[in-house]
């Protein structure tokens, strides 16, 4: 299985989503809330995402799978990536 | 003023600024409260009502962008979603919500 990192922030109802997606389908993931982080570690977030994303957007939640990354709530990505079964109505 | 108070005059507040920018609040009803609610924390917490689902710098110009509503800041990549990042406004439009999906703004 990938390794999954998932940047999100503690005020973001979309976050909550994509926390649970992964909970409810028993997926361990390395979740970080970026808000909640010392100021070292939000620069580290801030500089891996700008590598990754080429612009300096910070829109959460922001989840990587091994060297590919999905910016906002997508559970067809997520499904799509993990190989799992489509659920086209999924929100 | 109180948390009730502030939510209320952020909502009436925006509400006529969105309008001419050819959005509206979204009819989610719960994701208005949600948002609502973390944007008047944040701005106690930072003096400013920052969006709820985009990151904060600590850089105030950069941080500028994310002041609720930011869609001046994001407008091509905002219409392209037909909503805002965090999806507190969606286009005049757009009568199912649930149908507008995130994604980065070189994707679509």
């Amino acid at each position: 299985m990938v390794n999954i990192k998932l940047y999100t922030l503690s005020t973001c109802p979309w976050c909550k989503k994509a926390k649970r997606f992964f909970a409810d389908n028993h997926i361990v993931v390395n979740a970080v809330d970026y808000d909640l982080s010392d100021e070292q570690d939000q620069a580290a977030i801030q500089r891996e995402i700008k590598a990754l994303t080429g612009n300096g957007n910070l829109s959460f939640p922001f989840a990587i799978f091994g060297d590919i990354f999905v910016v906002g709530y997508r559970p067809d990505r997520y499904r799509e990536l993990l190989g799992l079964e489509a659920q086209p109505d999924e929100r | 003023m109180s948390d009730e108070e502030r939510l209320a005059f952020l909502r009436s507040n925006y509400a006529r600024i969105v309008d001419l920018l050819g959005f509206k609040f979204t009819s989610d009803e719960e994701l208005v409260r949600d948002l609502l609610e973390a944007e008047v924390m944040l701005e106690k917490k930072f003096g400013a009502p920052y969006c709820p689902c985009q990151g904060r710098t600590n850089n105030r110009a950069e941080d500028m962008r994310i002041v609720c509503p930011c869609i001046p800041y994001h407008r091509a990549h905002f219409d392209a979603m037909k909503r805002c990042w965090c999806g507190l406004f969606i286009h005049k439009d757009v009568d199912d919500p649930d149908s507008l999906m995130q994604f980065a703004p070189n994707e679509s």
